[in-house]
């Protein structure tokens, strides 16, 4: 295990990079750690919210009330102490947790790449609905926008490289494949991963608490519903 | 009460930013030059990250239907204040005025330098806070107005505008207002991760001059280079994607820089070759298509000092003109008018 590093990250705040993969233990060690930090630095003056992602995690602190030395050595001091209680977490689900399930409609309108990405991995789209389907995926992180859930890891024979063309309008609840992940577009706005169907469910609500439905750790499954002929 | 006329190219409501939602996904959001922001509150009494409007480029035609005081900074979007029966008058920024009711102000445009100007109204813009802010989150559709720009016909009107008006008030003409390109390479910081490029590809970026692309918006502003593109090293492409940061400058292969604004999506996969200063970003806020600029490097002592000496110019003014201070100033009175 190599030992996490922090690297100054302009000002106001700091990188701890634990590792360059997309790992489960090792996004493990990264949502342990964001925990540990909260608990750490929840009546400290100046910290902010730690922004966890695969294999690093965002540290911002106000400069205006702390200045760097300090900040350094005191995430330095958080970050080396040993825990080998990380990755065990019991907020985060264990294996053997139920997936929540997220019902979604392929193909069609609904999914407008579906059959183009079965061309593209040399599939039927019925091959690309039940290999998409399949697993019990990983939520690693939120982020690029409001609530998307990065999961994975996509099955190997679904992975294609993003589209080379960003659509401006992708609908919410659009569910998305690029690379080794598979994601959700919570609300309209641009996205260049192709999509291949759209769920109902409401990913993201500001006015809710939490305003995510799903959090890092957590494991989810897609379940097919038959498209209605309309 | 304000009305929308016309909305311009882009106009929102933007406050102080919405911190601490990073790990959902939510960018700060907020005004994309805070001190813009900050000098249109001050001027009106308000606190320096309350609620106003922001203006990019060309900004929209308001009808005043009933009297407002009103404060304006960042850019000069060459404004003007039609009172019924009166002649038309100059409203620049760094001042703030009452508004009959009756009268249109205009917001013609295009300021050169600069992008974005701010409109203040005593008392802040009267919109709902979600998540611990009233700025407008456009790629989450929530905030501000609706979530959305504002448009024809939307009315807003300021929270408490009896309360804490200062009228007829000016910037000090000794102390910074404006900042935009014409003010001078913008402080950076070398990038967390250098090993991600080519030796000497901070130094060929610190010596470009940048010419500010025309796809640039509230999420980013792209950079085109004058000279020979830089890139990053081929590997780093493949890396997973990580946090970011408002100012962070992303390099893609493509070697087109982009500058990260307010609505930066919180984690991206390009590597980042060198971080704005906190005391830079107003000025990159304030980027245009078609300016050229420069960065310079610091590194983070000084850049911290500059940040909170900038924060104290903006705490002294307030003090001086009489408004509210902020959340570490205290009560000060109202204004005697």
């Amino acid at each position: 295990m190599i030992p996490p590093e922090i690297r100054p990250f302009g000002d106001g705040a700091l990188l701890v990079v634990l590792g360059d993969r997309v790992d489960e233990e090792l996004n493990d060690r990264v949502h342990a750690l964001d925990e540990r930090l909260r608990r750490a630095f929840a009546s400290a003056e100046g910290w902010g919210r730690p922004v966890p992602s695969f294999a690093s995690l965002l540290v911002p602190y106000d400069p205006l009330r702390l200045g760097y030395a300090e900040a350094l050595a005191r995430l330095e001091d958080v970050v080396q102490t040993d825990h080998p209680q990380d990755g065990l977490q019991p907020s985060l689900d264990g294996p053997a947790a139920d997936p929540l399930e997220i019902p979604v409609r392929y193909g069609g309108a609904e999914g407008v790449d579906l059959d183009a990405v079965a061309r593209a991995v040399g599939r039927t789209p019925d091959e690309v609905v039940a290999l998409h389907s399949g697993p019990a995926y990983r939520v690693f992180m939120l982020g690029f926008s409001p609530g998307f859930p990065y999961l994975g890891p996509l099955p190997a024979a679904l992975r294609l490289p993003r589209r080379a063309e960003v659509r401006p309008h992708v609908p919410a609840g659009s569910v998305a494949i690029a690379g080794d992940q598979t994601g959700i577009y919570p609300v309209e706005g641009p996205g260049g991963w192709h999509l291949i169907g759209r769920t109902e469910l409401p990913l993201w609500d500001p006015e809710r608490a939490p305003p995510a439905l799903l959090r890092p750790g957590q494991r989810v499954r897609f379940v097919r519903l038959e498209t209605v002929e309309r | 009460m304000l009305e929308v006329i016309e909305p311009g190219l882009l106009t929102t409501v933007q406050d102080g930013g919405r911190w601490g939602f990073g790990h959902l996904g939510v960018p700060e959001s907020g005004a994309c030059d805070r001190h813009g922001l900050a000098v249109a509150n001050l001027l009106v009494g308000n606190v320096p990250d309350d609620a106003g409007l922001e203006l990019t480029l060309v900004g929209p035609t308001l009808a005043v239907h009933e009297e407002a005081c009103l404060g304006l900074g960042g850019a000069d979007l060459r404004a003007t204040v039609e009172e019924p029966g009166r002649r038309t008058i100059r409203f620049s920024p760094g001042t703030s005025r009452m508004v009959r009711a009756g009268s249109v102000v205009r917001f013609p445009g295009p300021p050169a330098p600069g992008a974005r100007a701010y409109l203040a109204v005593a008392g802040g813009i009267d919109v709902p806070e979600v998540l611990g802010s009233r700025s407008t989150c456009l790629a989450g559709g929530f905030g501000g107005l609706e979530g959305r720009p504002l448009r024809a016909g939307d009315r807003l009107a300021g929270r408490d505008p009896a309360g804490w008006a200062l009228v007829d008030r000016a910037w000090p003409s000794s102390l910074p207002g404006r900042q935009d390109a014409s003010s001078g390479p913008i402080a950076v910081l070398a990038g967390p991760q250098p090993e991600r490029f080519p030796d000497g590809t901070l130094e060929r970026f610190l010596a470009e001059e940048w010419t500010v692309s025309t796809h640039s918006d509230r999420v980013g502003v792209r950079l085109d280079p004058l000279g020979d593109p830089i890139a990053p090293r081929p590997e780093a492409a493949e890396q997973p994607s990580q946090p970011m940061t408002w100012g962070a400058i992303q390099l893609p292969p493509d070697g087109r820089p982009v500058v990260l604004l307010a609505d930066h999506r919180t984690v991206g996969g390009y590597p980042v070759i060198a971080v704005v200063a906190r005391v830079g970003l107003p000025i990159a806020g304030q980027l245009a298509p078609g300016d050229r600029v420069r960065f310079i490097r610091t590194s983070i002592e000084p850049a911290q000092r500059a940040a909170r000496e900038q924060a104290a110019i903006i705490q002294r003014v307030a003090r001086q003109l009489g408004g509210r201070v902020g959340e570490e100033g205290g009560t000060p009175g109202r204004d005697p008018v």
